[in-house]
């Protein structure tokens, strides 16, 4: 998402790794991709109208824009995932009728999508030989693994066939996801946010890669993203979409980060203007995590001594690539995991997330996805707008009858104020949009003013106006003494929220600093964490 | 067991029970190795009870009719194939749940098998051929204990075959693709409902052989209790084995040996508890999902769809 | 397709709705109540023509069992009287599975806490010999239902604490119950001079569940409308009912809300056993004066059905299990005319029940109302 233009121009131009040549023996180069006036329709919703892209062989093509802006849907119709209402695809000359990824693949067009595709159970062998399009009826594992070997000595990187591919650390994953493209060999290749779960600096790894494979004349790569740095650091042309239509195109060197902005949010209102007062000396912790442990689904350990403070009137967040144990972290917090050792204290005295505590304490919370963990779908907005209360006077007559319409008529007034958009109170909250959910959610969880308030990725997946509300509120919360712990995996989010930034990795807080002495690349080594090569899962066999 | 007997005083207890596992576990292990197939795949077939009292029923039929109790074995394989095919067809239907599903064709399957089964209680069909491997020894009890019927022979072979072809086939590389993320076997370009309905429909086949074993062998007729839950104690008992075929032979024993203990005290004379022996494969299995399940924590061996379809 | 797409994004596209009038809306919410219907009513009659054709193969004609199953069930004040005896313990073990369904899970094992809870009816009349008939009945509902509960619960229980799960286990619990029952009944329990079917000591015909006023019908089946209307209100105007629907649509949602997820499932279940076991408590005291085989008649089993077919909607549970309870007693008259097997009415069962969960695919996408 959107970054203070000043602290892009001073990231991207620093750490460029020198690119890596694939060592890939010369053939001719990749055929061009171009889709013409492409546009599709999802009900009434226009999610694509006469959009054209240009792959050129072997260059890196950045496609830019914010959620929803129509980049997904453009390179689903280019795979076949989706067929365009209109508009043509061509792979060199020829026009192509893409019906399935299967049929994207025998083009030689792979896709490496957001989230891993990898069969967790699965070593690295079998999720390779999975992808081919023709399996033998009968595997030779050994004549496989040694195949893979020789394939992997002509990568750039290498990882093992035989390792299980639970055991990868995120960064190895996407390799593998892109090391998988290669062994197809696919000529054209799309990743969708290829970085979103990648420290800085294994993003880079990457990307350079990839380029470096692209310039040596082995694939054209076309690129999903939101983050101007990865677009002036790796891309060699742009195209930039807005609400489902073109927006602007250009050779990513010529265009400043303004420029880039401008056309990506186009007349939108800037954000509105964070104003906080100056922190003054801080007051004693209000929320505090005591020495935090907890164990993931399959019992390994997640969060190892996890310790922080955080005192009213400050936003604390906790940076970290997804996946070293926030969710857990934020599970344990919202009482949905428990810990295997360690303590709540909030005002100074131990909590546990049961009802009466968190009525007592005023403790408040925001999760990401809040329509898998905050809302019931199939209830209507009143009803889980009364989620913290039902119990209580006045929802509640004589300890045990529900007043329905004094929760609908609470739920009006919440809906006006917040502006959430629904047909009626009673309408189930599931038919709603993302960000109209979390409207509801915040209108609940803000409803009374919050002591602690926990907010986990609170903008994932939402357009710009919900974004810049919940960040609003965030700081709005903060000015009236909430103590708020922000856990979020986008980096520029805690930069432009918080008064203290933590770093989580491998389930510990590996770093602290203020605000003030923020610095982008030392807090993206220490996502990375020091130990990363070392056995990160720990093969330990479970019954 | 009637020429002779020799008496073994309390020996005659664990060679029952030996006896009793030989015999009892074969429906066990098919019904298992079938869900054991279906479960790979991501989904979970509750059914299989019905399925296998419908194999019973159509096995002992078919046997009856044509005078080889092959032909049964291979009608009732049908016939559970036909049950399995429609449990895979229904639950790849959008909002289908495959947990109730299977408990509407277990009743269903029941039923059914009552209904045609009427006129079969009466008449007696050829039985499976037992294959002596107690020949050695003079004494009848080990001689009986040891009559091993060929089809157990096939079941007993099939499960390493088929922990092989999970491993080193393409269908069995597919199939636990589908079972693990159908995300990726859909990325992949397979059809995931596919791959389950015929995965469901193997299942079902397995699990209607398992059940012409009750009726061609042991106990040997039609009628009906001929079945009390083994098709239910085989899908728990999946979860036991943590998905190896293998391992479902090992449990299938045991839990054949469960069941045996009733009888084989009553043989020896000990019969005040009976009952409460006969509830010992149930209260076993039981215990074992007690064991073997915890509140905060899944299998690392659980196909992950399972899990993701909780 | 969705491949990689973030949830919340996708939901992001949906177009939003506009705000309606309010007559409009409620006119709405009628419409979306006749289109969740309207799959159920569906299933209904393609189970109907596929059981025709099934006893039509079997060489009957299918529009006269159909007349014979309406003259068996509810042709006359008689079977009407009969139908709603069948239907009263449906209600109860109905709500075995249906309550529990409310917080998302499928329990089939009503079979085990109705033998348990109608021997544990049995068992409590005996000390009690010589009290007033009323304290007697009140000692028999209350044995029962704590021991349905405990037989429920604790599948419930094993759920929430072990994770083992509650289809199989209820299922095996009734299976033990039933192997405890026998062995009770015969054994430690058994009446001497029951010889032929071994059956408890005779409650006793003062303690007979008297009839309903004007009736030929037995008390059970007020228990019946009564508790199924106290599990209505309770789930949709109560505290708990709410807490329940938070747990069964979306038991992190209810975690986040501080709710004690364990302690609402294992009560929900227990509840829901309780109303199995008093519908043992029922059968032993209305219609067979002891505990004796005569109670696995499969009224435990049938109560799932009930509970699906009335979309686990408490309230739905009485016309269905008087639906259900008219075609089991049909049932006979069948196998007089026709000669049709008892399990004539268990395949009809097992059609509407398949056919049933085949037409969940329906539910949503019928749109009677014009976008």
């Amino acid at each position: 998402m959107s970054v203070p233009a000043a602290r892009v121009t001073e990231t991207a131009n620093v750490e460029t790794p020198a690119p890596r040549v694939a060592p890939l023996p010369a053939r001719e180069p990749p055929p061009q991709l171009s889709a013409r006036e492409m546009s599709k329709r999802f009900g009434n919703l226009t999610a694509l109208e006469d959009v054209s892209f240009l792959l050129k062989p072997g260059s890196v093509h950045a496609l830019l824009g914010e959620n929803g802006a129509g980049k997904s849907t453009l390179v689903k119709c280019i795979m076949g995932f989706y067929k365009a209402d209109r508009g043509r695809v061509l792979v060199g000359d020829s026009e192509v009728h893409v019906s399935s990824p299967k049929h994207a693949r025998a083009l030689g067009i792979g896709m490496v999508y957001q989230h891993f595709t990898l069969v967790e159970n699965m070593t690295v062998a079998e999720n390779l030989v999975l992808a081919r399009a023709q399996l033998p009826a009968i595997l030779d594992w050994k004549a496989e693994h040694a195949a893979i070997d020789a394939f992997m000595d002509r990568m750039p990187f290498r990882i093992s066939p035989r390792r299980g591919v639970r055991q990868l650390a995120a960064g190895e994953k996407q390799k593998l996801e892109i090391l998988k493209q290669l062994y197809l060999d696919s000529r054209i290749i799309i990743l969708d946010e290829p970085t979103s779960v990648l420290t800085p600096q294994e993003a880079d790894d990457v990307l350079g890669m990839l380029r470096g494979m692209a310039r040596a004349g082995a694939i054209s790569v076309a690129m999903i993203t939101h983050k101007f740095r990865e677009v002036q650091a790796f891309a060699d042309e742009v195209t930039v979409l807005r609400r489902g239509k073109l927006a602007g195109r250009g050779k990513a060197s010529e265009l400043s980060t303004r420029e880039l902005a401008e056309m990506m949010v186009g007349s939108e209102p800037p954000r509105a203007s964070l104003t906080r007062s100056a922190r003054t000396e801080r007051a004693p912790a209000r929320l505090e995590l005591i020495d935090l442990h907890a164990e993931d689904d399959i019992g390994l350990p997640v969060l190892e001594g996890v310790t922080l403070q955080v005192s009213p009137g400050e936003i604390v967040g906790i940076a970290g690539v997804s996946g070293n144990g926030q969710d857990e972290l934020v599970e344990v917090l919202a009482g949905q995991r428990t810990a295997t050792r360690g303590e709540l204290r909030v005002g100074g005295a131990r909590y546990t997330p049961v009802r009466a505590e968190t009525r007592r304490e005023r403790v408040r919370l925001l999760p990401e996805a809040p329509l898998r963990n905050a809302c019931v779908a199939q209830m209507s907005v009143a009803e889980n707008m009364a989620f913290r209360d039902f119990d209580v006077k006045p929802y509640c007559k004589g300890g045990w009858l529900l007043d329905k319409r004094r929760m609908q008529q609470r739920a009006r007034a919440a809906i006006a104020e917040y502006g959430i958009k629904t047909p009626s109170a009673h309408t189930a909250i599931g038919a709603l949009s993302g960000g109209n959910v979390q409207r509801a959610v915040l209108a609940r969880e803000l409803s009374e003013d919050a002591a602690v308030l926990i907010a986990a990725n609170p903008c994932f997946g939402l357009d710009f106006a919900a974004v810049s509300e919940i960040h609003t509120r965030l700081v709005r919360a903060r000015e009236a003494g909430a103590a708020v712990l922000l856990v979020s995996a986008d980096l520029d989010e805690i930069f432009a929220l918080s008064d203290r930034i933590l770093v989580m990795s491998e389930g510990r807080i590996v770093h602290e600093c203020t605000a003030a002495d923020a610095n982008m690349s030392e807090i993206g080594q220490h996502m990375a964490g020091h130990a990363q090569a070392v056995d990160v899962s720990g093969v330990k066999s479970i019954d | 067991m009637q020429d002779a007997a020799v008496n073994l005083g309390i020996w005659g207890v664990p060679l029952a029970i030996l006896g009793g596992a030989l015999r009892v576990s074969a429906p066990f292990l098919f019904v298992s190795l079938g869900e054991c197939i279906t479960e790979k795949s991501g989904r979970v077939n509750l059914g299989l009870e019905g399925t296998l009292v419908m194999g019973a029923m159509a096995g002992y039929g078919a046997s009856y009719w044509s005078g080889s109790p092959w032909v049964g074995v291979a009608a009732a394989g049908a016939v559970g194939g036909l049950f399995g095919a429609l449990h895979g067809w229904l639950c790849g239907r959008p909002r289908v749940n495959d947990i109730a599903v299977g408990i509407a064709l277990m009743l269903f399957g029941i039923g059914l098998a009552f209904f045609l089964g009427k006129p079969l209680i009466q008449p007696t069909a050829p039985r499976l051929p037992a294959i002596p491997f107690g020949n050695f020894s003079d004494i009848p009890q080990v001689r009986s204990a040891l009559q091993v019927n060929a089809l157990f022979l096939c079941g007993i072979l099939l499960a390493p075959c088929l922990r092989w072809a999970l491993a080193r086939t393409r269908w069995g590389l597919i199939l636990r693709t589908v079972g693990e993320s159908a995300e990726a076997a859909r990325a992949m370009g397979y059809d995931v409902n596919r791959v389950r309905f015929w995965a469901t429909a193997a299942g079902g086949v397995l699990a209607g052989i398992g059940g012409s074993f009750l009726s061609l062998f042991y106990p040997g007729s039609w009628n009906e209790g001929l079945s009390s839950g083994q098709g239910l104690m085989a899908v728990a008992l999946v979860i036991f084995a943590r998905w190896d075929p293998v391992r479902c032979l090992y449990a299938s024993l045991l839990f054949g040996g469960a069941t045996a203990l009733g009888p084989a005290l009553q043989s020896v004379g000990i019969t005040s508890g009976y009952y409460l022996f006969n509830a010992a494969p149930y209260a076993l299995t039981l215990l074992i999902m007690v064991l073997s399940s915890s509140a905060h924590r899944t299998s690392v061996a659980q196909p992950a769809e399972l899990i993701a379809a909780r | 397709m969705t491949a990689g797409a973030p949830v919340a994004a996708d939901l992001d596209r949906s177009p939003s709705r506009h705000p309606l009038l309010a007559p409009r809306a409620l006119a709405e919410r009628a419409l979306g109540g006749l289109e969740a219907l309207l799959p159920t009513l569906g299933a209904i009659l393609v189970s109907l023509a596929l059981f025709g054709a099934f006893v039509g193969a079997a060489g009957h004609s299918p529009l006269a069992v159909y007349a014979e199953m309406y003259r068996g069930a509810f042709g006359t004040w008689f079977s009407v009287q009969n139908s709603l005896l069948r239907a009263a313990p449906l209600m109860l073990t109905g709500l075995c599975t249906a309550l529990p369904a409310r917080l998302g899970l499928i329990v089939i094992g009503g079979e085990g806490a109705l033998v348990m809870g109608g021997l544990a009816a049995a068992a409590a009349a005996i000390p009690l010999q010589g009290s007033p008939p009323a304290l007697v009945i009140a000692g028999m509902m209350l044995a029962s239902m704590l021991v349905g509960a405990l037989w429920v619960g604790a599948a419930g229980a094993l759920r929430v604490l072990r994770g083992v799960n509650e289809t199989i286990s209820s299922l095996l619990l009734a299976y033990i119950g039933i192997a405890l029952f026998n062995h009770l009944v015969e054994g430690p329990l058994r009446d001497p001079a029951s010889l032929n079917k071994p059956s408890t000591l005779p409650i006793g015909d003062a303690n007979l569940l008297p009839n309903l006023p004007g009736l030929d019908v037995h008390w059970g089946l007020a228990f019946g409308v009564i508790a199924c209307i106290a599990a209505h209100v309770a789930m949709e105007h109560s505290v708990f009912g709410f807490a329940a629907r938070m747990v069964g649509g979306n038991p992190r949602a209810a975690r986040l809300s501080g709710l004690h997820v364990a302690r609402l499932v294992i009560l929900t279940c227990a509840l829901g056993g309780a109303a199995a076991g008093l519908a043992g408590m029922v059968e032993v005291a209305a219609i067979h004066g002891k505990a004796n085989a005569s109670l696995l008649a499969g009224y435990g089993y049938a109560g799932i059905l009930v509970a699906f077919l009335a979309g686990h909607n408490a309230l739905a549970i009485l016309p269905v299990a008087v639906l259900l309870g008219g075609i089991g007693a049909s049932g006979g008259l069948l196998q007089r005319t026709f000669g049709l097997p008892d399990a004539a009415v268990n395949v009809l069962q097992g059609i509407l029940f398949v056919v049933l969960l085949g037409s969940q695919t329906y539910r949503g996408r019928l749109r009677l109302r014009r976008s």
